[in-house]
């Protein structure tokens, strides 16, 4: 057997990555849970907090944040029919009419099953892809590089944005915010404009902060769920463990769900919304209970959790093998690793197998930890809801100066986070997509450097990129990608005003 | 006429040429077959002139159902001060250190999230900051500047 899979495993088994990942689950419930709090913000605001621990058990706590977020939003959206993250907006549709009958907690246990056979179905995708991919990336030369990292970013922006031109823009903003600082090549100085703080750049997370965080605080100065009684009603749970006959009528779902949540999840922008719903229409079609749903279906619970679970472990394949995030957590994650020296991609594999390794098993570990804890501390992880916006809110405001404040020791870092949460709010009055904007932070150096190491293997002469299939086929897709998403805006366009006109 | 596109290409139009300006005068360097620094500044300036034009004329189109986002329904006095609130921290904070500047800061914005109890207020803004504050310094070993306050915390 590969030593690298059994040193990964040894490292994911550590008791310090298994507690960190227990906490990452744990937290990971919380956050999903709460209707206006994303997985994104949770991460970023626990991240500042795993700068002084170890990277296998960084990355353990994030995977444990990140997987348990996905069914955490599902418990929101099943007892108040608001859902805690966007991926959990089709568990509702039967989840709620489900606990509106008085039965929240079989509805919570039925999501929380679905979730971990979601998980883990993607695991087994995840340790049986990556390697294989990674080993195929190995061949990439800079040109194959450079359209890789440049389809990664036009699929995102086309899939991110309603309008293309936004999209565009956005990561074009983001493109620019990469080149502060010293040029990747000759260490000149670019748009530093003397100030010493400039010279290596913007922080990543610095900007993430603020892009996500601060527009967060502003939207939840309205309570999702003003009602108190609500709020009080839907922490009171009965039983939540699954019967034998509910666990028979979820096969059908979860064998549709996880296999779709894990492919979508490989494909960069897709996510777990789509995911979702896709799986939840899909059952909905072939199941003989299909008049059931929308009023409390099991199905239309276990297909959109198992789909949405499955996601996470698809979103890591690219991520880790490509060094291309599948979505703004994966993008956030890649930050993490480079925060530890460590680069996400190919040479993740060879150089620290083990590693990759051990984060494949933190995912898996995190899918059990999800089941234990969810089941265990659901009733009482439930009285989350009940918290106020007035104590949690400024409790995020301050995690996010203390963390921009503790990248660098550094205040200029607290006006930066601030300045890209006034631009995060400004692009979302402009209605221009934030994610674009947060994946080109993340791939616009590796674009720079692979373009211009290969401009400058060729002399200048920019037919390098058709000369290799890999590159061809990449920009091929890139191409194909924005042209369709321009056909689908023009498209839906053209709906929406016959159905004006009429 | 879409406003907010016309209003968004605009600026970014005008942010365009500002970067274009300072990408023409980034400093050049003899090296030969490799690209210069600019390189990489004048294709980003020369995409987003052209992204920001094809924004301009998408904006210039008469309007048909181009929805808006309805805003929630939020006092507009309430994003005021908690910009307000935000920007006298932040300008505070390297003075007073951490401690001294989250007190007030955590206690306004409970404030303006609708905690109206005073005990509350208090007992949240003074336990929250501070368990915050230690909970960094003491678990996960990061210095965080008591300002005034450091005679104080040792």
């Amino acid at each position: 057997m590969n030593p690298d899979i059994l040193d990964g495993f040894a490292q994911a088994s550590m008791m310090s990555s298994l507690i960190a990942t227990g906490i990452g689950s744990l937290l990971g419930l919380v956050v999903g849970m709460i209707p206006g709090m994303t997985i994104s913000t949770g991460i970023i605001i626990v991240l500042p907090l795993t700068f002084v621990l170890e990277p296998t058990i960084s990355i353990a706590l994030l995977l444990g944040l990140y997987v348990s977020g996905m069914t955490g939003g599902s418990f929101s959206a099943i007892l108040l029919n608001i859902p805690g993250t966007p991926s959990a907006s089709a568990t509702g549709l039967d989840g709620h009419p489900l606990a509106q009958r008085g039965e929240a907690g079989r509805a919570l246990g039925l999501a929380i099953t679905a979730s971990f056979i979601g998980g883990m179905v993607s695991f087994a995708g995840l340790f049986l892809i990556a390697p294989l991919l990674a080993e195929i990336a190995l061949r990439f030369q800079s040109p194959d590089l450079f359209s890789l990292v440049f389809f990664g970013l036009t699929i995102i922006c086309s899939f991110a944005a309603k309008s293309v031109i936004k999209g565009l823009l956005s990561a074009v903003i983001g493109l620019m915010i990469v080149t502060i600082g010293q040029d990747p090549m000759m260490g000149s100085q670019r748009f530093t404009f003397g100030q010493v703080n400039l010279i290596a750049g913007i922080h990543f997370l610095t900007a993430l902060i603020g892009l996500f965080a601060i527009p967060q605080l502003v939207d939840n100065f309205v309570e999702l769920i003003s009602d108190k009684e609500t709020r009080h009603k839907a922490t009171r749970i009965e039983r939540v463990l699954p019967r034998w006959a509910d666990l028979k009528r979820i096969r059908l779902p979860v064998s549709i769900g996880a296999p779709v949540g894990a492919f979508l999840g490989i494909l960069p922008g897709a996510g777990g919304p789509i995911a979702a719903f896709i799986s939840y229409d899909y059952t909905k079609r072939v199941s003989r209970n299909r008049d059931e749903f929308g009023k409390g279906a099991v199905e239309g619970i276990a297909a959109p959790e198992s789909a949405n679970n499955a996601v996470t472990g698809g979103a890591l394949v690219p991520m880790m093998t490509l060094g291309i995030p599948g979505d703004p957590v994966t993008a956030i994650l890649i930050g993490a690793l480079l925060i530890h020296g460590l680069a996400p991609g190919p040479l993740l594999f060879v150089e620290n197998g083990g590693f990759a390794f051990g984060v494949i098993f933190s995912f898996m570990y995190a899918n059990f930890f999800n089941i234990v804890i969810g089941f265990l501390g659901l009733r009482l992880l439930v009285k989350v809801l009940a918290t106020p916006n007035a104590l949690l809110m400024p409790t995020i405001a301050l995690l996010c100066v203390i963390g921009s404040y503790a990248l660098r020791n550094n205040f200029f870092d607290v006006y930066v986070m601030f300045g890209f949460g006034l631009l995060g709010l400004a692009m979302r009055w402009l209605d221009m997509p934030v994610v674009p904007l947060l994946l080109a932070l993340v791939l616009g150096r590796p674009l720079e450097e692979h373009l211009r190491v290969s401009l400058a293997s060729s002399q200048g002469d920019p037919t390098i990129f058709f000369t290799s299939p890999f590159s061809v086929v990449f920009l091929g897709m890139a191409a194909l990608s924005i042209f369709w998403s321009f056909y689908a805006e023009h498209r839906s366009r053209r709906v929406s005003d016959g159905a004006t006109r009429q | 006429m879409r406003r907010r596109n016309l209003i968004a290409a605009i600026f970014l139009l005008a942010i365009g040429i500002g970067y274009t300006v300072l990408t023409a005068h980034l400093p050049t360097r003899d090296i030969g077959s490799t690209t210069q620094p600019s390189f990489f500044p004048w294709v980003i300036a020369v995409l987003f002139l052209v992204l920001s034009a094809a924004l301009l004329i998408q904006g210039l189109r008469p309007a048909t159902s181009d929805a808006v986002p309805k805003a929630p329904d939020v006092a507009p006095n309430k994003y005021l001060w908690g910009g307000i609130a935000f920007v006298v921290y932040l300008a505070a904070l390297p003075t007073l250190g951490f401690v001294a500047a989250n007190i007030p800061f955590f206690l306004a914005l409970m404030y303006l999230y609708g905690e109206r109890r005073p005990l509350w207020l208090l007992g949240g803004s003074i336990g929250i900051s501070t368990a915050l504050f230690f909970l960094f310094r003491e678990i996960f070993q990061i210095r965080l500047p008591s300002g005034i306050l450091s005679g104080v915390i040792a």
